[in-house]
């Protein structure tokens, strides 16, 4: 490399340039913008993942399949139920636990270490820790619940229809809601100490305090964890593959789960790429939908 | 403070609660993991489960250690997640010290609103051609294929970590050493990087602790015993119909043990490196 110093000023930091964000944008383009490119394709195409012979062109044929699929509805509300829920449950003790942490007590650095315990541990342990603890016939959950008599019976949380998808919605939010903590803490430390005294001095209340001081402060904080949430959990394969793999009789299926059944196990890579494709454009409506909503109430305030 | 001696005295209260009740949900079911770990089948599989034993034993982390492939997977795991933080980094300096000092030119700008739109992109969406590019390319069942897709998803964030680390460092630094006549990349490695150490620890064990924790790049593209890493394969712990939960739950705390060591390192890390401004966002 030496013939580069020979070259002068913008000319060499223009190449060297390149020469430096190149590596990242190799890998960018071949494990992202290929396999994007391709998912879409695919989409539109016949392709098998055992049988080579089976291609083609197939038009919208696989978009009509997977609409027309029986389980796709039901997936899409399963999808919507756990990630409604989930979020619902990290930003609430999210904020209830973020808020306690950023009070002035004794003891707040060992709190906060072990609220965050369970954000270190990885999803296949944490899905497998409470697969165990629910466990129907020696889980300690069903027999404390039992014990103090809120439940007549074990239950089979993971296992029956009605509970599973709410099951790992609960194991979800045990092993994401410490993040909401630290996040929420960062935020409630930049809102000044003076703005909440201000308020004591002008006798507000602490739940007036929480919804005129805390919650604006946190406005920027909390939008960016729930709008990062909603992508996260919304195409999280793990914890729902790992404690029920989508069962019994999909009553947890949702709609990454099933990208990975049409492709895994039914080698149908056509319906599972146009799946795929179905989830984009549901993200870039929800990515649409925020600033649009934000226009229209901005428009409305303006009239009223 | 004005407040009324019963709100303080409330507040207190109700933060206290909050915080031990918090603390209870986060940390009991990493403790029933350790007990469960330690005790015989007999207490395991009690329909009267308690938390202490008078019989807790190491029998099941023997078992584990040496009658199943919990070793191979352990390795396979560590191996995978070193080299990915070694490539991981290497990209993540030379990008983020791209993007921080030549970010006027369009070129950089436009790679780096590329890596922005990667980050955005869910794994699961890519993971069928990427499972099928892989195939074509004989790489399933290869560390190469782990490393490949686990580098691919922490280049975004750790590139933009090391970049707004390098927005801190004074630019007159690199300018004195240009002065005295040497190159851009030695001046990266022998002035910037020993610099660097605080963001380049935090920004490896990120790496790190992702590639350990991953689960579904390595349950897809490994199908072999030989390559497992140890997330899948612990889940494979698990049989059809019954379930040895003793060694389920001691290789799930072996599993656990370096996440924690390193996470105990990078608690620290990240509040010294917040303290000087070197990690935004």
């Amino acid at each position: 490399m030496g013939y580069l110093r020979k070259l002068k000023g913008e000319t060499a930091n223009r190449i060297s340039s390149l020469v430096y964000m190149g590596p990242a944008i190799i890998f960018m383009i071949f494990l992202i913008g290929i396999p994007f490119i391709q998912v879409i394709w695919d989409s539109f195409h016949t392709k098998s993942l055992t049988n080579p012979t089976l291609k083609g062109f197939a038009g919208l044929e696989n978009f009509k399949q997977v609409l027309s699929d029986p389980l796709f509805m039901n997936n899409l509300k399963n999808t919507v139920v756990w990630t409604v829920l989930s979020v619902l449950g990290e930003l609430i003790l999210g904020l209830i636990v973020g808020i306690a942490l950023n009070q002035r007590i004794k003891g707040r650095v060992v709190f906060r270490s072990l609220i965050i315990v369970p954000w270190i541990v990885p999803i296949a342990v944490a899905g497998l820790t409470w697969t165990w603890m629910l466990n129907p016939d020696y889980g300690i959950v069903n027999y404390l619940l039992v014990k103090t008599g809120l439940i007549d019976h074990s239950v089979y949380w993971l296992g029956k229809t009605t509970t599973s998808l709410l099951a790992v919605t609960f194991i979800n939010i045990w092993r994401t809601f410490p993040y909401w903590v630290i996040s929420i803490l960062a935020g409630l430390q930049s809102i000044p100490e003076d703005l909440n005294e201000a308020s004591v001095i002008d006798g507000a209340n602490i739940f007036q305090r929480f919804c005129h001081v805390t919650l604006p402060g946190l406005k920027n904080v909390l939008t960016t964890l729930i709008f990062m949430h909603i992508i996260w959990t919304s195409v999280n394969f793990d914890f729902i593959w790992i404690t029920t793999e989508g069962g019994p009789n999909y009553s947890s299926e949702t709609l990454p789960i099933m990208i990975y059944r049409f492709a895994m196990k039914n080698y149908d890579i056509g319906k599972s790429s146009a799946l795929s494709v179905i989830i984009i454009a549901i993200l870039l409506l929800l990515f649409a939908i925020v600033p649009l909503a934000k226009f229209a109430t901005r428009k409305i305030k303006e009239v009223a | 403070m004005v407040r009324s001696r019963g709100e303080i005295l409330f507040s207190k209260i109700a933060t206290y609660l909050v915080l031990i009740f918090g603390s209870i949900f986060s940390i009991f079911p990493f403790l029933w993991m350790i007990s469960t770990a330690l005790k015989p089948d007999s207490e395991i599989y009690s329909t009267k489960p308690s938390f202490f034993s008078s019989h807790f034993s190491l029998k099941n982390f023997v078992e584990v250690l040496q009658e199943s492939d919990f070793l191979t997977f352990f390795k396979n795991s560590f191996l995978v997640s070193v080299v990915t933080t070694i490539i991981g980094l290497i990209i993540a300096v030379l990008a983020g010290y791209a993007l921080s000092r030549f970010g006027r030119f369009k070129s950089i700008k436009i790679a780096g609103l590329s890596l922005t739109i990667s980050q955005m992109v869910p794994g699961v969406l890519l993971l069928i051609p990427i499972y099928m590019i892989f195939k074509n390319l004989n790489l399933i069942n290869t560390y190469t294929a782990l490393i490949l897709a686990y580098s691919t998803f922490v280049i975004p964030l750790s590139t933009f970590m090391m970049k707004g680390f390098f927005d801190s460092i004074p630019i007159s630094l690199e300018e004195s050493a240009a002065l005295d006549g040497a190159s851009r990349s030695r001046t990266l490695v022998q002035i910037i990087l020993p610099v660097s150490i605080p963001s380049l620890v935090s920004t490896g064990l990120y790496t790190f602790v992702t590639a350990w924790n991953e689960y579904m790049f390595g349950y897809v593209l490994i199908s072999d015993v030989a390559h497992r890493t140890l997330t899948p394969g612990i889940t494979l712990f698990r049989g059809q119909f019954t379930t040895d939960w003793g060694n389920l739950m001691a290789a799930s705390v072996l599993a656990v043990i370096p996440v924690t060591i390193i996470f105990a390192f990078l608690q620290r890390y990240l509040i010294s490196g917040l303290m000087s401004g070197a990690v935004k966002g």
